[in-house]
């Protein structure tokens, strides 16, 4: 059988394949650009990451050191060749830092010859309701179909994103069946294992992770339960995109069963509903989802905290460990409402400071086995 | 030597070691009271140190590593620990040793070590309700008392004493970062201040450091000092003075807490297995 999980990786055979037949692939920054609307356009939708960055210095240089060490690894690998296989970047404005690599970015190719490379950003409402925000949101993904039409010399049809919808919400449902597994009582699968397939999903074409997907979910039903993990934790933060990180609290005796972070299930979760026409309902469906505390509503309607303590039910969570990009606007300013809510709920939560290139291992080792010594059922 | 047990023979003996960045500890205890320990330098071979600690934890005891039933290794260093039967960290170790120092109310704990600095809260069995460590910074723990009282040329164990011996706090250190705080502390000699004063301003930087852990984590009473710092008394008094508590004290090496806990742990598992 073939290998999701050799599909993880940022350069990987079934980009190498697509680009081979002369196909387009698109990287695509924060989640509010929808796949969708390339996919239909014939393009691959790449979601940029850092994934096993170990140098970021030149990053640096163009971003400074305020920058967060995702938005640096991203950019380093753009201009270090590991993203040659792109031919455009799509941005929305989900925090000043991940569009800064598309601004960067922009500012690095000024002088290339702009047919060659397509350079879009979106905006998206970070507010869900008022009556402005859908119309906005819809008034931008419109413009973004008609450039991507002119760049890329393709018509969009509303057939054509009909069945991208369909392609992507069968992904989705994959994806749920995948976390099922994670919530059962004798899960199947690991943190690490999962994030490598839900990486794969942000990667590679959708048809064939599809049709991958659908096998390997078949074999890990029959997997034996995992033996010998101490607690089922949840992981929640910002850009968590390196399953070496996973590993390091798993190795500790931490299963994590569940997570809310821009590479888990978030972006994956929730069905695109057609009603109408693909472009309003994609972006309807986009705004109703709960992403992440760049959705500033947080002091109203807390959405992502009530979502976090009923995924701590449901999977039956023994603790959460929240890691905090170092510098990240959006989850490092987040304290006032997450972290006291979910101390007022007697969830134990574990803070744990990350940065992009792993140097940090032996520190996050200590405290995570020192959490899950903690919340572990069985007294010392 | 505990002079309480008169014969460890026919008791239940364990063994907590805990290897630190900066020193290692070996705890020997006999039904569940302590008996003898240890505190050396840990060395550059963790393995060695381990055994150097225990082996002197044993000296005129009579006990030999043949007699112990069970030994826990903890801290930095637990994975070197060679006669280990089981590592625990040293979070949870330091809270069951502080609930053995200090007595079952003990709630709010600090730990300064040689590398890193935890804060902790514990229930009255010894059990970790939550901690918070400090993140990659030499700032607040031993290691960067141990450069400053290697620039200024003044025994590690008086900075203390002395930071305390000025008439009026001298405003912080501005910068904590140890590399950075050299700098300032030659500056600030140079300016001509007292040897006295810029211990003070150093001391005051790091208890402010410290508070601020304490404070995220949330303080309850009663509160106690773990670790080499504990030893350390314009630290501590410092400390006090800003939350306005004052840290529970003991007969006993603050510095073993670890080991200690270790031990604890080590007969729990021993009862356990029974």
């Amino acid at each position: 059988m073939e290998n999701l999980l050799t599909y993880s990786g940022i350069r990987n055979e079934s980009i190498e394949q697509w680009k081979r037949e002369g196909k387009k692939t698109v990287g695509t920054i924060c989640c509010h650009v929808p796949g969708e609307l390339l996919h239909a356009a014939g393009l691959l939708p790449v979601r940029l990451r850092g994934t096993g960055c170990t140098d970021d210095s030149e990053g640096e240089v163009w971003m400074s050191s305020f920058a967060c060490s995702f938005a640096r690894s991203c950019f380093e690998f753009l201009l270090n060749g590991t993203y040659d296989y792109l031919d455009g970047i799509v941005s929305s404005d989900g925090c000043s830092m991940a569009t800064r690599i598309y601004d960067n970015y922009k500012y690095y190719k000024r002088n290339e010859d702009s047919t060659r490379f397509y350079l879009k950003d979106i905006g998206a409402p970070r507010l869900y309701n008022g009556k402005h925000a859908v119309p906005y949101y819809i008034s931008e993904l419109n413009e973004l179909k008609k450039g991507v039409e002119n760049h890329f010399g393709v018509t969009i049809t509303e057939e054509k994103l009909k069945h991208s919808i369909e392609v992507f919400n069968e992904t989705r449902s994959l994806i749920r069946e995948l976390y099922e597994l994670r919530m059962s009582d004798e899960p199947v699968i690991t943190g690490e294992e999962s994030l490598k397939i839900t990486l794969a999903s942000m990667t590679m074409p959708k048809e064939e992770f599809n049709r991958m997907f659908r096998d390997y979910l078949t074999e890990l039903k029959t997997r034996k339960p995992l033996a010998g993990y101490r607690a089922r934790l949840m992981l929640i933060g910002s850009a968590i995109d390196d399953p070496e990180y996973i590993k390091v609290i798993e190795d500790r005796g931490g299963l994590i069963v569940c997570d809310a972070t821009c590479y888990g299930n978030r972006q994956l979760w929730e069905p695109v509903a057609y009603e109408g026409d693909a472009i309003s309902s994609i972006a309807n469906s986009y705004l109703s989802r709960t992403v992440c505390p760049r959705m500033c509503q947080v002091s109203t309607h807390n959405s992502l905290y009530e979502m976090i303590v009923g995924m701590v039910k449901d999977y039956k969570v023994d603790g959460i460990i929240y890691t905090k990009m170092k510098n990240c606007q959006v989850w490092g300013s987040e304290n006032l409402y997450c972290e006291e809510d979910l101390k007022a709920a007697n969830i134990p939560l574990l803070i744990v400071e990350r940065e992009e290139i792993m140097t940090n291992a032996g520190q996050l080792a200590v405290r995570a086995e020192a959490f899950i010594e903690m919340v572990e059922k069985g007294d010392k | 030597m505990n002079p309480d047990i008169p014969d460890w023979r026919g008791g239940l003996v364990t063994a907590g070691v805990d290897i630190g960045s900066t020193s290692t500890q070996a705890v020997i205890m006999v039904d569940g009271q302590l008996y003898a320990y240890s505190s050396i330098r840990t060395g550059s071979d963790s393995p060695n140190s381990a055994m150097d600690a225990i082996n002197i934890a044993m000296e005129g005891t009579g006990i030999t590593s043949q007699d112990i039933d069970f030994t826990v290794g903890t801290g930095y260093g637990r994975v070197n620990v060679p006669i280990a039967d089981k590592t625990v960290t040293e979070i949870t170790c330091h809270a069951k040793g502080s609930n053995y120092i200090y007595g079952s109310s003990v709630r709010t704990l600090l730990d300064m070590g040689g590398q890193d600095c935890k804060a902790i809260h514990c229930d009255e069995t010894g059990k970790v309700t939550s901690f918070i460590m400090n993140d990659k910074c030499a700032a607040g723990t031993g290691r960067g008392m141990e450069v400053i009282a290697n620039l200024l040329s003044v025994p590690i164990e008086e900075i203390g004493d002395l930071s305390l011996n000025v008439d009026e706090e001298p405003n912080p250190l501005s910068t904590i970062c140890v590399v950075f705080a050299k700098n300032e502390l030659t500056a600030l000699m140079r300016n001509g201040w007292p040897i006295e004063k810029v211990l003070a301003s150093y001391c005051r930087a790091m208890a402010i450091r410290v508070v601020r852990l304490l404070e995220r984590n949330g303080m309850e009473a009663n509160f106690a000092i773990t670790g080499g710092i504990a030893k350390n008394t314009g630290i501590v008094r410092r400390i006090e003075k800003m939350l306005g508590v004052e840290a529970l004290t003991s007969e006993l090496d603050p510095q073993i807490a670890g080991a200690l806990g270790g031990a604890l742990i080590a007969k729990t598992l021993v009862e356990k297995r029974k």
